[in-house]
């Protein structure tokens, strides 16, 4: 699913927050990368996002290189990927089944299959019953419910979750990590960026640790 | 059509959540286009009124009192042969003061009590409007002031047209300045819009990252943009038309003892339609500006 070959990312000139990343995730894998701050986690999910292009290597993901997309492939391609932040990123004047719908309507999907869709996802994360609250109405564990949803609501072929439990309690951290090993049972790939090594411990999966945007474990 | 649902809706309520600031940039498109409309407005008077005095313009050949038959004979052969002259109409001294005493009834009794008629006979002369400026007609004038019985010539023509490029540079100026306005109204949009885009940006980094097709990111600030135009716009045409209604009857009335204005007229269909798109232009370009923005 992804193939990582001699990724660097430079943001100045000799600093680089990856340096020569060589990883393969395979489809349907469920993938951990850890490490300190700084460690070059978010700045990888943020190539596979194709937020920013990488300086150097190849980065290759459902077999497109995503550094040779044109901006309108960009857009196909995210299409294919649902995301899950640490600030949850939930437009607060929308209840939680406007910011659920929001992805398909602004993807131009019509309405029975947005209120279809948002039934799914509501259901399986259990917030049908706040699908009418905004979202400082809800505690965080329930926010970051709400993204989940979100980022599954288009079916994703990939999803990335970038300290998507920073905000919470363990318990809390737990039920949303059940969440990705579910959606991972389902066939997505899930890749989830943490520094919580406990969480890891407990969740056991394949584990990658990056310090100072190189491998250092389990590449 | 969706994406037009998506659009219209996404803008109205973005419209509704900055009334404020929606409200100025509809104000400053309103007062923009009210400018450029009151000058075309009076543009389209001042052109009826002057167009209604120049197809009346007379050539006045006025007749001194020893003016005899012969001269008078002489007088209407020229202007026979002339080739510029439709009609002409032989006016005398007590025709002229019937018409002064009608159309000044305050001064009617003034000039009745003057020893002898102080106005003198004439000839009135319709020329044919092609030839308005032509080098014929001034030609015609000279002869004409040469002859005997004759004591003055008027040529009407000559001060409608001056009074014409007066019009003109009036309307020059309006236009200059309703240029300034509508430039300050796309500014103002521009920047409605921006800080719309400014608060919104939290939902287009979403839709960014979903992958949402640059045409839904940008259309709704576009729409939105557009919409403030075309209000303002209609506003602006709405407060003409009551301008019109309003001013029409007193300005006729009030004008009507210094010159015949005729019946005053509002803006015609195309100048209505003009408006309204040139509005809803500014607005659909101030919100395009604002909307590159987002990419």
């Amino acid at each position: 699913m992804i193939d990582a070959r001699e990724v660097s990312k430079m943001y100045t000139r000799g600093v680089y927050a990856l340096h020569s990343l060589t990883l393969a995730v395979g489809k349907g894998e469920f993938l951990f990368l850890t490490g300190p701050s700084g460690a070059g986690k978010s700045t990888l999910l943020r190539l596979l996002l194709r937020q920013e292009a990488p300086s150097g290597g190849q980065l290759i993901v459902g077999g497109r290189s995503l550094a040779k997309m044109t901006p309108s492939q960009v857009q196909a391609y995210r299409r294919t990927v649902g995301f899950v932040f640490q600030d949850f990123k939930l437009i607060p004047t929308l209840t939680v089944y406007e910011n659920i719908t929001f992805v398909p309507r602004v993807l131009g999907q019509g309405l029975a299959i947005q209120r279809r869709k948002a039934f799914q996802v509501l259901k399986w994360v259990g917030l049908q019953h706040r699908m009418n609250a905004f979202p400082l109405e809800l505690s965080g564990g329930e926010q970051q419910r709400v993204a989940v949803a979100r980022a599954l609501i288009n079916d994703p072929a990939l999803v990335l979750a970038d300290e998507p439990t920073g905000n919470l309690d363990p318990d809390l951290a737990l039920d949303i990590m059940n969440l990705f090993r579910e959606i991972n049972a389902r066939g997505t790939t899930v890749l989830v960026a943490t520094h919580d090594r406990e969480l890891i411990r407990r969740v056991g999966r394949r584990t990658v640790t990056l310090e100072q945007g190189r491998i250092v474990e389990g590449g | 059509m969706r994406a037009l649902s998506f659009f219209f809706g996404e803008a109205g309520r973005s419209l509704w959540r900055r009334r404020g600031g929606s409200l100025l940039a509809v104000a400053a498109s309103t007062i923009s286009l009210f400018v450029l409309g009151l000058f075309l407005l009076g543009g389209v008077n001042a052109g009826r009124i002057l167009e209604r005095w120049s197809a009346a313009a007379e050539f006045s050949v006025y007749l001194n009192d020893a003016a005899t038959p012969e001269d008078r004979a002489l007088i209407e052969r020229t202007l026979a042969t002339s080739g510029v002259v439709v009609e002409q109409a032989y006016v005398t001294s007590t025709q002229a003061l019937e018409r002064f005493s009608r159309e000044f009834p305050d001064l009617a009794s003034a000039a009745r009590s003057m020893p002898t008629n102080p106005l003198p006979a004439s000839y009135e002369v319709r020329l044919r409007t092609a030839l308005a400026s032509d080098h014929a007609v001034d030609q015609l004038a000279t002869r004409l002031k040469s002859l005997p019985g004759v004591s003055d010539v008027r040529y009407d023509r000559r001060w409608i047209d001056r009074l014409l490029a007066v019009v003109r540079v009036i309307r020059g100026a309006g236009f200059a300045l309703a240029a300034i306005f509508i430039l300050a109204a796309a500014v103002t949009i521009m920047s409605v819009v921006r800080l719309a885009l400014l608060a919104r940006r939290q939902e287009i980094e979403i839709m960014q990252l979903v992958g949402a097709p640059l045409a839904y990111i940008r259309g709704p600030f576009v729409v939105e943009g557009t919409l403030l135009g075309l209000i303002g716009a209609a506003l602006a045409v709405a407060g003409l038309w009551a301008l019109y209604l309003s001013g029409r009857g007193p300005l006729v009335a009030w004008a009507s003892g210094i010159m015949d204005t005729g019946d005053l007229t509002f803006l015609p269909a195309a100048s209505i339609a003009g408006l309204l798109l040139g509005g809803t232009l500014i607005g659909a370009v101030g919100g395009g500006l604002a909307s590159r923005e987002a990419r």
